[in-house]
């Protein structure tokens, strides 16, 4: 989907990220291109999530500056930043009983504002995201009813109905079974491919980045190591950089894309 | 696929998707209770009067003026503001249950009612120093305005004690509250052992909450509060429902968490300072009423909000007319207590004894 001149939506310049005295994200630097899924991957503490949610203005960078459609962050009204971009945090908790129409109704809040009352156009954008979910028969059914596909459903449904053209995803498919887990990855391709959305997803399993994504971005301690297609970046060495294990990279049998087998861990 | 789906979803109704649908009516429907509480309310009372006495006097046409002055300076401003103070209690509740993510919170969180409690004793036992105590004013409005101030100040305190680095941290808040109140009710229960008997009696009826001979001049303190609280908490639901998703998720759908953090909790403390300062420390209404309001509208805080007032409203009502119409001669002819003859309950009394139970029973059915 991507190419080299398409536009670029989103882009952390130069960013630095503190946690206290700890350096999380150290001088990075990342443009997401319109139209383009790209997975964030890294071991446990390389920083992914965190770039993630400076990048949606969730944290605030020590340095460096986040720009959207090419205007810095820091200066645009947050409910103008919730128009463009949504981001579904990870694990996030609703009140108990709950219902999935109310949970999805609450996307509407920049468009729609504290007081005013929900219009023509926030039902419609309610029920496509309602429906792209696959989520309708669930709509009057409290969350803590709902599986974990379910539930995690119900929370992109929430993001979808923001009705923003970029997508920011923290480990959607933590906690999911495995059926569960392709469900959230197709979907995120049909966004992609049927609404052209821009994706930026943090993923854990490296087959199923390589597999989704356009392109993979990999981590370790807040740098990027490796930037690329699939194809480039799902190396041996950088799988012995970065995770520290020996794969054995094969072509994924359906799509072609890399697929690694790991067989050791490097003992350092 | 899409229509069949719809069909679907018509051919077996949801009974919370029924509500949603007739919750106007639902609105409606508790506007008549209180209705007829409020009716109940004016009817019943020692001094017992006909309907159609109580007809008159409401028409200003009583042929006896004491009716007219039972009815229109006694029953109708203490009805009044026990709905008003119970509602106000409900709809604070329901903030702060919302704000701290945390469905036992109740209004006295932040240490405004302890607070307002201990700034109205401070002045009894100060009076007492001073002068005598009868020849200065307890029934106007220098109690209710200083149970404002520090119920206010308290919050105040709170809130800023638990601020770090521009930010509130709501578990930090809980604590902080929780400290403070308890300092608050130490020092209140210091100055009600050295106080008096008569004055232990006056102080009692703040600490346990009570309506009993609240009159117009109460009203009057309490309508302006809730006039300025009540709207705000309301207008505020839609942000209570982004911060009920957690800090993060608020910020994701364009909300500004601290400002909108500190104008709930500052609603929720007006809330409570303003009913505090008119009927003192009444318990369990705040929490039981946005409980029951849970559990017909759900936690959308659009719905849950309104009925809070309402029920919560009804709720301290209901235990208004109880607490003037239940008699304790009983008890005292039976156990040799030392009961006074006739002596009422505080309507604090008769939420915190039918309240705890009914909350326990909650919390049990929702284990099961």
């Amino acid at each position: 989907m991507s190419s080299d001149t398409a536009p670029i939506v989103l882009e952390a310049e130069a960013i630095h990220v503190h946690y206290g005295e700890r350096s999380v994200v150290a001088d990075l630097s990342l443009q997401l291109t319109q139209g383009t899924v790209t997975a964030l991957v890294g071991p446990n503490g390389s920083g992914k999530s965190t770039l993630l949610k400076t990048m949606a203005r969730l944290l605030v960078p020590s340095a460096g500056a986040i720009y959207l459609d090419g205007k810095a962050i820091t200066g645009m009204a947050s409910a103008t930043i919730a128009q463009r971009l949504a981001i579904l945090p990870q694990g996030p908790r609703a009140p108990e009983g709950l219902t999935v129409r109310e949970l999805v109704e609450q996307g509407r809040y920049p468009h729609v504002g504290a007081l005013r009352m929900l219009r023509q156009q926030d039902h419609v954008a309610i029920r496509e995201a309602l429906a792209l979910t696959d989520m309708e028969r669930f709509s009057h059914r409290a969350l803590d009813t709902l599986s974990g596909g379910e539930r995690q459903r119900a929370w992109i449904a929430l993001a979808l109905a923001q009705a923003t053209p970029l997508l920011l995803l923290d480990e959607p498919t933590t906690f999911l079974d495995i059926g569960h887990q392709l469900e959230v990855l197709e979907l995120v391709r049909r966004l992609n491919h049927e609404r052209g959305m821009t994706i930026a997803v943090v993923l854990h399993d490296l087959n199923q980045a390589a597999r989704y994504a356009d392109r993979l971005v990999v981590l370790q301690r807040g740098t990027i190591m490796s930037d690329g297609p699939p194809l480039t970046t799902l190396t041996p060495t950088i799988l012995e950089q970065v995770f520290g294990v020996r794969a054995h990279i094969i072509p994924d049998p359906e799509t072609g894309a890399p697929m690694c087998v790991p067989y050791a861990t490097i003992k350092t | 696929m899409t229509t069949t789906q719809h069909n679907h979803q018509v051919s077996r109704p949801d009974p919370r998707s029924w509500l949603i649908r007739t919750f106007p009516l639902a609105l409606l429907l508790g506007l008549i209770v209180i209705v007829g509480l409020l009716i109940v309310h004016i009817v019943v009372g020692t001094v017992e009067l006909t309907p159609s006495q109580i007809l008159a006097a409401l028409l200003n046409q009583a042929d006896d003026p004491l009716h007219r002055q039972v009815i229109w300076s006694l029953r109708m401003p203490r009805a009044l503001v026990a709905l008003v103070a119970g509602g106000m209690l409900g709809l604070a509740g329901a903030i702060l249950q919302a704000v701290t993510r945390n469905p036992l919170a109740d209004p006295g969180l932040l240490g405004v009612s302890s607070g307002g409690v201990l700034a109205v004793t401070l002045w009894i036992a100060i009076a007492a120093q001073v002068g005598d105590a009868e020849s200065l004013p307890d029934s106007g409005l220098i109690l209710p305005i200083l149970a404002l101030v520090g119920g206010l100040t308290t919050a105040t305190l709170v809130y800023t004690l638990s601020r770090q680095r521009g930010t509130t941290n709501m578990v930090r808040l809980v604590l902080t509250g929780v400290l403070v109140g308890g300092l608050c009710s130490a020092m209140t229960s210091l100055l009600l052992l050295w106080a008096s008997e008569y004055n232990v009696q006056r102080m009692l009826r703040w600490t346990i909450g009570s309506t009993a001979g609240r009159v117009w001049v109460h009203w009057h303190t309490l309508w302006p509060a809730a006039l300025l609280s009540l709207p705000l908490g309301l207008a505020c639901a839609g942000i209570a429902n982004g911060l009920q998703l957690g800090d993060e998720m608020a910020t994701s759908l364009g909300i500004r968490v601290e400002r909108g953090r500190a104008m709930l909790l500052f609603a929720a403390a007006l809330l409570t300072a303003g009913a505090v300062a008119v009927v003192g420390n009444v318990g369990f209404i705040g929490l039981v009423g946005p409980h029951m309001a849970r559990r017909i509208a759900g936690s959308d805080g659009r719905r849950l909000f309104p009925l809070s007032v309402l029920l919560s409203g009804s709720l301290l009502l209901l235990a208004d007319i109880l607490a003037r119409t239940l008699s304790l001669d009983w008890l005292g002819r039976l156990t040799n207590l030392p009961i006074p003859e006739g002596a009422g309950l505080p309507v604090g009394v008769i939420t915190a004894l039918l309240g705890a139970p009914f909350f326990l029973y909650l919390l049990l059915r929702q284990q099961q």
